[in-house]
């Protein structure tokens, strides 16, 4: 039996070559490496996986049915990209990006991202030079994990997993994987979860004994919710907790360009004459948000509501006085 | 005997090498490894491989007929078909989408539009960007990114202007892009710095501007990598946190080690490079922090808060 590397280019090629559909017994006798002395059976679940390879290779096969026998043919149309047109810019940027991810261990997805470079990109342009360390403290399989359950999200197969939350306390989870996002070094899970009967997230790096549900692998577990989008659960750090209230933040006008680059897409930023920028944002906590503007300034002020300004004043008289 | 996943994705790599065997062409071996994000060692196993593969009835003439000689691979035939690229499949497609966020280049980015017209058709074009999300990019950046990359690549000298984060002084600097580093997310720039004569390493949020100076520079052989300094030529700053405080760690304090006190505060002893940097980082811990040493760093945060005190009045 041939290896099946080779198998599966052969079986790309040889559907490539051929002008009119092929049956699964066709592809058998072709010599394409399928062993003759294997059972009818074993057969046909190796062909099944060996066409899934290829449709994650992105060829398309069309089946075309008849009264005997089911017949496949390669689709060149559904198949064949059109060459892109990158600029130099674009094709120096997605270089340094997948130079950079596809070998960090912490990139959920490096290997489909170096195929997808060499889809897109010619041979003999080497890019500048790029690192990336994406998880913190290197790879704790924080990627591995994430690809798994990003893999889980889109064919919507439920998952368990054991979890430590920030408490330390550990218990068991049965949940519908929604999505997964990533920040400052961490991948996170959001999902409905079975036992709560609610939506959460969960930090992926906490997690541990992840199991995908094995059972029909081809046939959902639940249905993610239409109105699904992951980008709505990304918050800024001062953002979590309960009762949301009305903030106010200005920035001045030397870092107003800062502005658009620091909200991440949330709230509302509004240009004010004399050059500064106001942005109106949802927050939760108010000293969170007081710490974030320290940490984010300077030029970069408390306006509303009172109790925001209240709390950067306390907290920094309490700063002057523990260092006086 | 190779795992699945790995015959997999090798299989994936063969297929994707195809189109870059063209009759006649001599290619370096190097620059196939380059375009398809594998080792020379990797590629000329898969190349090695592909001499095995054809279609029925499997004649020489059916083959995929290429000799690797040294450094460099010499086509002999056009293979016997998929010589034209495949669409991104659905889990490509994916990776591109993640990859592309880390950098700023959102959903109506030009190149993102470009790399969906790219994408087979099985894919929902909104369910990626609605299941994965790997957001760390702040607004705005990708032109910036686009323009470091490509005057990296050419070696084109740039003039930056840079806001320096701990002091809030902007700058206009003429820097030698040598590497982009991601690093928990946030991309710098490692680079030398015309002005100081020395490599520095500028965060790309920071970097309000980046302008062509005309000018080209030889880049080293030895070029750095990693953007957070070696401790161990760095002072240490002690700082006490107060018994309950959030306690920092290695992303946002790098090099922090944490000792418990007796009476439930806890120790933190942190390399920094600047004085400025460290100061702000207890300042914005808002009284749960005390720098306790040296005194250059506690005098810093004194005044820094005061200052900030004295704004809010």
């Amino acid at each position: 039996m041939a290896d099946p590397v080779e198998r599966r280019v052969n079986l790309a090629l040889y559907l490539a070559s051929c002008r009119t559909p092929v049956t699964a017994e066709q592809c058998r006798n072709a010599g394409l490496g399928y062993s003759e002395d294997q059972d009818e059976a074993a057969f046909l679940r190796m062909f099944e996986r060996d066409k899934e390879f290829l449709r994650a290779a992105g060829i398309v096969i069309e089946v075309v049915r008849d009264d005997e026998a089911e017949a496949y043919r390669f689709d060149p149309t559904a198949s064949y990209a059109r060459p892109v047109e990158l600029t130099d810019e674009e094709r120096a940027a997605l270089k340094v990006i997948a130079a950079a991810l596809a070998a960090d261990p912490g990139f959920p997805f490096g290997d489909d991202l170096a195929i997808a470079l060499g889809k897109l990109t010619d041979a003999g342009q080497t890019g500048p030079l790029a690192a990336a360390e994406l998880a913190a403290g290197g790879d704790d399989g924080q990627g591995l994990r994430a690809r798994a359950l990003a893999e889980a999200v889109h064919t919507r197969k439920s998952v368990t997993f054991g979890y430590t939350n920030q408490r330390g306390e550990s218990k068991s989870h049965h949940v519908d994987p929604y999505g997964v996002f990533f920040r400052e070094g961490v991948w996170y899970l959001i999902g409905q979860d079975r036992d709560l009967d609610a939506r959460r997230t969960y930090a992926i790096e906490r997690m541990r004994d992840l199991d995908v549900n094995p059972k029909r692998p081809r046939t959902p577990d639940f249905e993610r919710p239409e109105d699904f989008d992951v980008r709505d659960h990304e918050k800024l750090p001062f953002q979590y907790g309960t009762g949301a209230l009305a903030a106010r933040i200005r920035f001045e006008p030397d870092v107003a360009w800062r502005a658009d680059r620091l909200v991440r897409g949330h709230g509302t930023l509004a240009p004010l004459p004399d050059g500064s920028v106001v942005w109106d944002v949802e927050a939760r906590d108010l000293v969170r948000l007081a710490q974030w503007i320290v940490a984010e300034g300077p030029a970069i002020h408390a306006v509303e509501p009172p109790a925001l300004v209240e709390a950067l004043r306390t907290g920094l008289r309490e700063v002057v006085d523990r260092h006086a | 005997m190779p795992n699945s996943t790995d015959a997999a994705v090798r299989a994936r790599r063969l297929l994707a090498l195809l189109p870059h065997l063209k009759r006649g062409e001599s290619t370096p071996l190097a620059d196939l490894a380059a375009a398809v994000g594998a080792t020379t060692a990797e590629v000329a196993a898969d190349l090695a491989t592909l001499t095995l593969c054809g279609v029925p009835p499997f004649s020489p003439l059916d083959m995929v007929d290429l000799e690797i000689d040294g450094e460099s691979v010499t086509v002999n035939m056009d293979p016997p078909g998929l010589d034209r690229q495949l669409k991104l499949s659905a889990n490509e497609a994916r990776a591109l989408v993640a990859a592309l966020d880390t950098a700023g280049y959102d959903d109506d980015s030009p190149l993102r539009r470009k790399l969906a017209e790219a994408t087979t058709d099985t894919v929902p074009s909104d369910e990626i960007a609605r299941t994965v999300r790997t957001g760390t990019a702040p607004g705005g950046i990708a032109d910036l990114y686009a323009a470091l990359a490509g005057a990296a690549a050419e070696h084109d000298k740039v003039s930056i202007t840079y806001l320096t984060g701990t002091t809030g002084r902007m700058s206009e600097r003429v820097v030698h892009p040598w590497a982009l580093v991601n690093r928990l997310g946030a991309w710098y720039l490692v680079a030398f710095c015309e002005g100081v004569g020395e490599e520095r390493v500028f965060r790309l949020d920071r970097i309000r501007a980046v302008a062509q100076t005309g000018e080209r520079f030889t880049p080293p052989s030895n070029k750095r990598m990693s953007v957070t300094p070696s401790a161990e030529r760095l002072p240490v700053a002690e700082v006490r946190f107060v018994p309950g405080a959030t306690l920092p760690d290695g992303r946002e304090w790098p090099g922090v080690s944490l000792e418990p006190a007796d009476d439930g505060s806890v120790i933190a002893r942190v390399p920094y490079q600047g004085v400025a940097w460290i100061a702000r980082r207890v300042v914005a811990r808002l009284g749960e922090a005390e720098a306790v040493s040296p005194p250059e760093v506690r005098d810093a945060v004194r005044t820094m808060a005061a200052a900030m005190l004295t704004d809010l009045r």
